[in-house]
């Protein structure tokens, strides 16, 4: 497994509901990545479809594997990179059950998926009304390191980052559709999530306009001490690399020791007090 | 949370782009040809050109200046002007009199004396205009707006909400008069009382009865779910000018919506079919 890896925050705009337009635009920022040895590149929430698509969200669903994972497995293969994008899941054997599922493709094909355990339904917000929520979150031990992913409002809840650090995860991709007006939250939360477990954390933002709505971009890897590696521009699309080196790590745990410290005990009392709630 | 002016503080310079990005947009994945909005000479008016001129450039907005003989005011018309001036837009005025005289004659029992219905006919008259020259011209309609207003339902159905879009609906009204005078609109605009002009005399201030430094601040709690014993408490008002305003707010929501229309079948217009604006 390598120490080190380059990877790529892509950090697109969608047409909403144009599959064919988004995945031509994922060629070729995965192209850019390539060029620039980049072995992992991670695309926002929902980029195969784009995220307001309301009740499109039915047609526009598909199962995995189905079509538009043999194109993005097609273009990892060529292209000899690890691809992580998102999409409407229809669940095998189902009529009509979706999930908002990130895929993890490597050159080789699909490793996996992960469907987003936290769907919110408040504000401008409608998830639940779409999708099932998800009930696994894996870790992947791949040749570019032990990766797992959350989406989006995911970041909320630390129990999520938290899990797939003790699950051995060293990088957490982050994709993500957060509009404008919650900058400050995501900011926050990605300097959090990747201190308090001290892991990598590639937070990948969707940037451009849907139905009025502006998704802020800043995409951004944050170290495991807390430090911004690299950030892209707010607001429009942007393509921005780093270096991720594992070996930091062990060096970084042990001036910030928190799975050290981690008290099992409490988590008792608070998966009662949830419970409760 | 207090309701203190300095809640209603905004970013200016973060609001205007993302208001300029909005238009842009919109224009762009319309594929139009550029803006046409009406120019009364008011804040709200001034403030929407001002920023759709600065999104598309003003070579792509064109103001239509449409004053009546019984409300027409040369400070306003003068003040529109200088907006268009000041922010290179196309202009055409258009005096609406004669349309408005030939429907209070075609009209069988046409009633002056009711304010409402007949103030209403001159905002309805300004709409046909505009959409006369977004079909002709291919431009988006370009509403003024504001939230106070948009809130308390102080505007005419189907005449000056009518639009594509409306930039700064998003923003209470001294929110309007911050984004204002930081784009550079003049003081005199600014400060001048804001009037919806359906007929002579007419404030809006005083038809709402309270001040919009006041009514922003209740809607504001109102927007961040407080209780109406609260606001009032903090705004030392009454009690019975707070309730007023929430029922305005709650009345005027007929206003806002698509037409009610009974549920007869498995999806329904305005109800259950959700799509998006964006579509391919």
């Amino acid at each position: 497994m390598a120490d080190q890896i380059k990877v790529a925050l892509a950090q697109i705009s969608c047409k909403v509901g144009d599959k064919a337009h988004n995945i031509h635009k994922m060629a070729r920022y995965i192209a850019k990545a390539r060029k620039e040895n980049v072995e992992l590149i991670i695309f926002p929430e929902l980029s195969l479809t784009g995220y307001t698509m309301r009740d499109m969200a039915y047609e526009l669903a598909e199962s995995i594997p189905g079509p538009s994972t043999k194109k993005m497995e097609k273009l990892a293969r060529q292209n000899n990179i690890y691809v992580i994008y998102g999409m409407v899941e229809k669940t095998l054997g189902t009529g009509a059950v979706l999930h908002n599922t990130a895929v993890f493709t490597s050159p080789r094909g699909t490793i996996g998926r992960y469907r987003k355990t936290y769907l919110p339904t408040h504000s401008i917000f409608e998830e639940k009304r779409y999708f099932r929520q998800g009930h696994e979150i894996p870790v992947y031990s791949t040749d570019i390191g032990k990766i797992g992913i959350v989406i989006c409002y995911d970041i909320f809840f630390p129990e999520t980052a938290r899990l797939l650090r003790l699950k051995g995860a060293e990088l957490i991709a982050c994709i993500s559709a957060s509009p404008a007006i919650r900058r400050n939250y995501f900011e926050t939360l990605t300097i959090a999530r990747a201190l308090e477990n001290t892991v990598y954390l590639a937070y990948v933002n969707l940037a451009g306009i849907e139905d009025g709505l502006q998704f802020w971009g800043g995409s951004r890897l944050t170290t495991p001490n807390g430090k911004i590696a690299v950030q892209a521009k707010y607001d429009d699309e942007d393509l921005a690399c780093a270096l991720i080196d594992y070996k930091d790590l062990e060096r970084i745990e042990t001036f910030i020791p928190t799975l050290r410290d981690l008290r099992p005990e409490l988590f008792t009392e608070l998966e009662k007090l949830a419970k409760e709630l | 949370m207090q309701l203190t002016p300095d809640i209603l503080k905004i970013d200016l310079e973060e609001t205007k782009q993302k208001i300029a990005r909005f238009i842009e947009d919109y224009v762009a994945k319309t594929k139009a040809e550029g803006i046409v909005l009406g120019m009364s000479g008011g804040i709200d008016s001034s403030t929407n050109a001002a920023l759709n001129a600065l999104a598309i450039g003003g070579n792509k907005t064109y103001g239509l200046l449409m004053p009546e003989k019984e409300t027409e005011n040369k400070i306003d018309i003068n003040h529109a002007k200088q907006v268009a001036r000041q922010f290179k837009i196309r202009t055409t005025l258009i005096d609406i009199t004669k349309i408005l005289d030939s429907l209070y004659e075609t009209i069988p029992d046409f009633e002056p004396s009711n304010l409402k219905a007949k103030g209403n006919l001159k905002a309805r008259t300004r709409m046909v205009l505009l959409y006369y020259y977004a079909n002709s011209r291919d431009l988006i309609v370009a509403g003024s707006s504001d939230k106070s207003e948009s809130m308390i339902g102080y505007y005419t159905k189907f005449g000056d909400i009518a639009a594509d879009i409306t930039p700064q609906q998003d923003l209470y009204k001294t929110q309007v008069r911050q984004l204002a005078k930081y784009i550079g609109i003049a003081e005199a605009i600014i400060r001048k009382p804001s009037t919806p002009a359906l007929w002579p005399g007419q404030t809006a201030e005083e038809e709402i009865g309270t001040s919009y430094e006041k009514l922003d601040l209740v809607l504001y709690g109102f927007e961040h779910f407080m209780e109406t014993s609260r606001i009032a408490e903090q705004l030392l008002l009454p009690i019975k000018t707070v309730e007023s305003i929430k029922r305005r707010w709650l009345n005027a929501e007929h206003k806002r919506r698509m037409p009610l229309t009974p549920k007869l079948a498995f999806r329904t217009v305005g109800k259950d079919f959700r799509l998006p604006y964006d579509n391919v």
